[in-house]
């Protein structure tokens, strides 16, 4: 090679620039850290999926100037839940005002994320793998992409929920599909006209839809639609060892991808996007059961693990948080890595200040809360019980010939059609409201 | 020894459509790749230079967004990338082009230093007309040999290369400064490196943009103005959905009939059959 030298050296080498990693390069770099963002994708926000919506107020702490500017398709100004059993469905909806979430297309996001970063003064180093992250007498020391070593002082796993690194490290078992669900995910263009038509809404309003029921056939799991500008983001989550043993049980005999199409032509949802083409179809996995994913620590020394990696999702069934923690980790990393070159340098006890900042966090708090709530989830029974068991009871008391039905006839026609007793069903739902 | 590797930025070939009215590629929306036949090209480049020393520059005539893909050739080891970019270039059929990469090249022999060779990809994936190399050589009145897919120096400083054909593999020696297009698909490319990409975004040096005013090229000669050539009509082919009828004939003779019998219960295929029979009897009548 000729002449020019090559910085080898970095205060901080981040691995990944999704949400956290571009969140955490992107301070660090804005207080004059040296900073390396390693990104396998083009830079282009590649690589990056998920169903679409997020949360705004953790991002704005990182980018006050979040609303101006980041590439926002819709505020969600409707929250509709749907209970879906065969062509029947159940739906609820809350209107609401606030400016608390919106819709977005992650590729676009990331990509404004990592713009940010690289025009904050990150060296943003795209196409490249890392293949391994680089320990000397049991600390971090850098990272290594095929024959280039790379130092640093710190490095910030951000690699997603895919953790080869930390796997590589014997920080992490091999991914286990107990905590794992697949995303599969299409995006419908149907143009804004047509879209604010079928969903009711007005230009400046946004609808975040989730589905339970017969949407994955009974396996836990479920739905999304999100409105997008001109576009409709719809999709099915399934829990992996829950598909497992579905098809081995032979209840699912289907790939994954047609649950997505048995969703997008079920009869309840396909006038929403009548005549849409898909501009785009992909695959992502995603954490069932964040604490559970967690590693052991989230420090170790000269190396901190952020977003998907350190297991931060909070999936309730409802709220889908990942993207704002994502971000909301890698500003607590950032903000640990700053405390620590401030309070006598980035050693592993100065670094654990990012631990005791997670754990004091509304995220930490959160996951803990809704432990009971993720299991009662992902209990399979329950999951297609409820919808059917609700779906009865409005069946009852709207499908009618002659007699009205009182309410107390209806619920327990409702009971008795699908073989649950009023004992079980009490059960399930205490424990749903005190996983509340 | 300093050579001039080739580069064209190119629509995704898997996402390339064409709209069936215009007859023109829809490029809007395709993200656009580094013509996969140049990486060959640049492989071959950055073995020479490993070999021999000196440096490897490449080269691409394109709107802005080509950074990304010079960025990409630097990530795998190319010295330095320079763009020439410049509205009066765009529309350029290939004698234009060729026009403005060969003064490039001269550009670059007078401006940086002596230029030994230029490597190109056998052809680009969204036009395949193979013509940049042969007119850049005729311009340059360089020697040129195509689908190459080894080079060496020889002892008294002459270029070997080994060139694939259908049926036969030749070696040529050329005097440098030369040209060579190398034969798709024949060098593996290597990833791009770390360090490479790092060097990338801390040295601004390594990407130089030449616009008109530096190249200071006749108008008349480049972009659309150059161009005697043009697309007069493409014609989108769609594809015939095939019937797929599968019969399981009991013998040689019946699936001859079978297949006459078939092709006569079709209007435009009996018409077609008699016409190549009449065809075949050489006019004798019948």
């Amino acid at each position: 090679m000729s002449s020019t030298s090559i910085p080898s050296k970095f205060d901080v080498a981040v691995v990944g620039a999704g949400p956290a990693g571009s969140a955490t390069a992107y301070l660090l770099a804005k207080k004059g850290f040296k900073v390396l963002l390693v990104e396998r994708g083009r830079g282009l926000g590649d690589k990056q999926l998920f169903g679409g919506r997020v949360y705004a107020q953790p991002l704005r702490e990182v980018w006050p100037e979040l609303d101006k500017e980041a590439p926002i398709q819709r505020w969600v100004t409707r929250e509709r839940v749907s209970l879906v059993s065969g062509d029947k469905a159940l739906t609820l909806e809350f209107k609401g005002g606030e400016r608390k979430s919106f819709t977005a297309l992650l590729p676009q996001l990331v990509a404004w994320m990592q713009r940010k970063a690289e025009q904050a003064g990150a060296i943003f180093a795209t196409e490249a793998t890392v293949d391994e992250i680089m320990f000397k007498d049991g600390k971090a020391v850098g990272i290594r992409s095929g024959n280039d070593v790379v130092y640093a002082d710190v490095t910030v796993d951000a690699e997603g929920v895919n953790r080869l690194l930390l796997e590589r490290a014997g920080i992490v078992p091999r991914l286990s599909p107990d905590h794992i669900a697949l995303g599969v995910k299409e995006v419908l263009r149907t143009g804004s006209s047509q879209l604010e038509a079928a969903f009711g809404i007005g230009s400046d309003e946004g609808v975040a839809w989730v589905v339970v029921g017969d949407v994955t056939r009974g396996v836990p799991g479920g739905g999304f639609i999100y409105t997008n500008k001109d576009t409709v983001s719809i999709g099915v989550v399934i829990h992996l060892k829950h598909a497992i043993n579905a098809i081995e049980s032979g209840q699912l005999n289907n790939h994954v991808y047609e649950l997505v199409e048995g969703f997008r032509l079920h009869p309840y949802f396909r006038n929403l996007w009548h005549g849409a083409t898909i501009s785009e179809y992909g695959g992502h996995l995603t954490i069932e059961g964040g604490l559970s994913f967690a590693p052991k620590r989230l420090v170790y020394p000269g190396l901190l693990v952020v977003g998907d990696a350190a297991g931060l999702l909070l999936s309730t069934g409802i709220n889908y948080r990942g993207v704002d923690y994502a971000v909301y980790s890698g500003k607590l990393a950032a903000e640990a890595i700053e405390y620590a070159a401030s309070h006598g340098g980035l050693t592993y006890d100065n670094l654990l200040e990012y631990e005791r900042k997670v754990k004091d966090s509304f995220m930490y708090r959160d996951l803990v809360r809704h432990r009971a709530v993720e299991m009662l989830m992902n209990d399979p029974t329950m999951f297609s019980k409820l919808a059917e068991v609700f779906i009865g009871l409005f069946s009852q008391m709207f499908e009618q010939d002659y007699s009205v039905p009182t309410p107390y006839e209806a619920f327990t026609g409702a009971l008795t059609e699908h073989n649950m007793s009023l004992n079980k069903l009490m059960s399930y739902m205490i424990t749903a409201v005190r996983g509340l | 020894m300093r050579i001039v590797v080739g580069m064209k930025w190119v629509p995704g070939t898997q996402s390339v459509r064409i709209d069936p009215k215009t007859g023109t590629l829809i490029r809007e929306g395709v993200p656009s790749i580094v013509n996969p036949h140049d990486l060959p090209a640049v492989e071959l480049a950055l073995r020479l230079r490993d070999k021999y020393g000196g440096e490897v520059i490449a080269l691409s005539m394109s709107p802005p967004p080509a950074i990304k893909g010079l960025e990409y050739l630097i990530g795998m080891g190319v010295d330095r990338a320079i763009l020439l970019t410049d509205r009066v270039y765009a529309g350029a059929d290939t004698l234009a082009t060729s026009y403005a990469l060969a003064n490039a090249i001269r550009k670059i022999d007078a401006e940086i230093g002596k230029v030994d060779l230029a490597v190109f990809g056998q052809e680009t994936t969204d036009s395949s007309t193979a013509h940049i190399p042969a007119q850049t050589a005729s311009w340059l009145n360089w020697p040129y040999v195509y689908y190459v897919r080894d080079a060496w120096l020889t002892e008294d400083g002459k270029l070997r290369v080994e060139r694939i054909l259908e049926n036969a593999i030749e070696e040529w020696e050329l005097d440098m400064p030369a040209i060579i297009s190398i034969a798709m698909k024949s060098i593996k490319p290597r990833p791009v490196s770390l360090l490479n990409k790092i060097r990338f975004k801390t040295n601004p040096s390594t990407l130089i943009t030449w616009t008109n005013s530096y190249m200071n090229l006749d108008v008349r000669c480049v972009g659309l103005k150059g161009s005697p050539t043009f697309v007069a009509k493409t014609v989108d082919v769609p594809e015939v959905p095939r019937k797929k009828i599968v019969y399981k004939p009991k013998d040689g003779e019946d699936a001859a009939r079978w297949i006459l019998k078939s092709l006569l219960s079709d209007e435009k295929a009996s018409r077609a059959l008699l016409k190549a029979l009449r065809g075949s009897s050489g006019g004798e009548g019948s």
